[in-house]
């Protein structure tokens, strides 16, 4: 379970994100949205641990981000909103690259079975030439390597083809359901967020995201 | 480590050739420089002609003492030779070493123990009939003291007025100082042999080119730190900064194969001297060239702009090593390879990239 308790960040003078509290529970996808510029990636690299929070608490488990950062980082995977893989290497080897310095073991067919599972099926071929959606499902796959329980995902399926799209976010549901990961979503796509997600956190002052997902049933925080 | 390794595997695969020519750049580079400028000195040595007239033990060793003046190449002739490629400038000058030549001087006598041909061209004829005359000399001397003590012993019964021994050993005195001005020219000619060598140092010349490599193959911390894989560290068993450290080590150690190559092919080839103080003072240059590549490298961000400065530094070392223009004096103090010219295990530079590597890694530890 994680905990975000009344969790605030400044830059400077300008507070970016003002007395965020929720929680996630295994199993669930929680949604993350809000316009540009509205801290939600500020907000997940605080769940990564890649950025302090102002003030507040984060608790994973019996785990503090204060305190505990080694640990946590143990448990997280995070994919970033730009795409961070080896365009040089293939699909293969950026999985093998990366696999060597993970804390989890893996075999050459557990990785591609990992890959085969979101329809990633080009093992030999360089990166830098797959499609978009493609990359991004590389990029996925390679923060899964180490089996994280908490998997962070900043627009992972921005600008790629609505098939990739679909394969990820079933893929996601997945995750969620049967190895019981917490995921949390950065998207645009109101589309995908009604159907992959059980909540939504809607954060920033443009009420838009809000009204626009207001009649669909599912539980929205906003901050 | 072995993890690291692998994963260093998968990127010089990538680029493997171009690995392996700058590791191996340090010494090809060396090779040719030397091989080139061998070459250019022996194209601009003076030609000359000898005639030796006779073989003797005395007109053999003249004929050597000429032969070994670094400036001068000489050709073998006949006197009729001598005379046509002299005029014809092909020769830029020519010498008989004259028959009876050992005879007379063992007899003290001077005269008309060389001839010479020369042209109004002849560029190396003073230099090397002064050099023939003070060899000459020198040996004529020797022999007329050895034949004056000789004769004093003998004619020990005969008495001898202090007049005539005061102008024997007069004589005696004039002779070796004939003797000692011939030893000196030879010694100034020694000199000028050894500055020349140490201008042009085997492992000085490879260091530089060592320096370049090094430089130019630790492109991968800038190309490898900025990249945005980078944040991916976070979540994985190594930190950037332990990975990138570990790499260093790998590195190092590929160079240092490299480094004890050249200690094998310098000297087959170049008859370099193979000794425990070379192989310990090359681990001290290693590890302070691969270190400092390392900290310069983690300054750049733009790799081109890197690539450029890299080039620059490794011609400001060159200029400081005396390669391109003779210097002297306190600067060679700055030149991060002066300690490693000297086979030194000292290296102050070392010690101030070990520093600023501590700080690095300690500054990390707090924001990882
Ligand atoms: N390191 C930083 N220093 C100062 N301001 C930052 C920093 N990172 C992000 N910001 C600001 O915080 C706000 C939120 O950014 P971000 O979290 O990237 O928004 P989003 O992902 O919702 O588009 C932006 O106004 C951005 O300019
Ligand atoms: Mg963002």
């Amino acid at each position: 379970m994680l905990n975000v308790h009344s969790l605030t960040k400044n830059y400077g003078k300008k507070t970016i994100l003002q007395d965020i509290s929720f929680t996630v529970s295994p199993g669930e996808i929680i949604g993350l949205v809000g316009e540009n510029g509205a801290g939600k990636s500020t907000l997940l690299s605080i769940i990564a641990t890649l950025t302090k929070s102002s003030s507040g608490d984060i608790y994973f488990n019996d785990l503090d981000f204060k305190k505990d950062r080694k640990a946590i980082r143990k448990k997280v995977g995070f994919v970033p909103q730009d795409i961070a893989i080896w365009d040089n290497f293939t699909v293969e080897e950026n999985m093998v690259f990366f696999e060597k310095l993970s804390w989890e073991k893996k075999n050459n067919n557990q990785l591609k079975q990992l890959c085969l599972e979101m329809k990633l099926d080009k093992w030999k071929e360089p990166a830098g030439t797959l499609s978009g959606g493609m990359k991004r499902k590389l990029n996925l796959a390679i923060s899964l390597i180490h089996d994280p329980v908490l998997l962070l995902l900043d627009e992972p399926t921005v600008g790629i083809d609505l098939k990739s799209r679909i394969e990820i976010g079933t893929y996601l549901k997945k995750l969620a359901k049967e190895s019981n990961k917490m995921i949390i979503y950065i998207s645009h796509d109101m589309d995908e967020i009604t159907s992959l997600c059980d909540r939504i956190i809607s954060i920033g002052e443009d009420p838009f995201y809000q009204e626009i997902l207001q009649n669909n049933g599912k539980e929205i925080l906003s901050f | 480590m072995i993890a690291i390794f692998k994963t260093r595997l998968i990127h010089l695969r990538k680029h493997i050739f171009s690995f392996i020519f700058w590791l191996i750049l340090p010494i090809l580079a060396t090779l040719f420089v030397i091989y080139l400028t061998d070459k250019l000195q022996e194209d601009s040595k003076i030609p000359i002609g000898i005639v030796l007239e006779e073989d003797s033990a005395l007109s053999n060793d003249l004929y050597e003492v000429i032969q070994e003046n670094p400036l001068i190449r000489v050709y073998d002739v006949t006197e009729a030779e001598a005379r046509i490629k002299v005029e014809s400038h092909e020769l830029d000058s020519a010498f008989v070493i004259q028959k009876d030549y050992e005879e007379n001087i063992l007899e003290g006598k001077r005269n008309r123990l060389i001839t010479s041909y020369r042209s109004d061209m002849s560029f190396a004829y003073i230099p090397v009939s002064e050099m023939i005359i003070s060899y000459v000399q020198q040996e004529t001397g020797r022999a007329k003291t050895a034949l004056t003590v000789m004769n004093l012993s003998e004619n020990r019964a005969n008495t001898w007025t202090a007049d005539e021994i005061i102008a024997k050993s007069k004589e005696i005195q004039e002779e070796e100082n004939l003797l000692r001005t011939s030893f000196s020219y030879q010694k100034t000619h020694q000199s000028v042999d050894e500055e020349k060598e140490s201008l042009l140092n085997n492992w000085m010349l490879w260091a530089i080119f060592s320096v370049l490599s090094t430089l130019l193959v630790s492109d991968w911390i800038i190309k490898e730190r900025k990249a945005a894989i980078a944040v991916r560290y976070a979540f994985m068993k190594y930190s950037l900064k332990s990975y990138m450290l570990q790499n260093l080590l790998l590195y190092t150690c590929a160079f240092f194969l490299m480094d004890l190559l050249a200690v094998f092919i310098f000297h087959f080839l170049l008859d370099e001297p193979i000794s425990l103080q070379l192989i310990l003072s090359l681990i001290v240059f290693r590890i302070t060239v691969n270190l400092g590549s390392f900290l310069f490298a983690l300054l750049f961000r733009n790799i081109y702009f890197y690539y450029v400065i890299s080039f620059i530094i490794s011609l400001i070392l060159a200029i400081l090593s005396g390669i391109i223009i003779p210097i002297e004096g306190n600067v060679t103090m700055l030149n991060p390879i002066h300690a490693f010219s000297q086979h030194s295990l000292l290296n102050p530079w070392l010690f101030v990239f070990i520093l600023i590597t501590v700080i690095w890694i300690m500054k990390g530890e707090s924001d990882a």
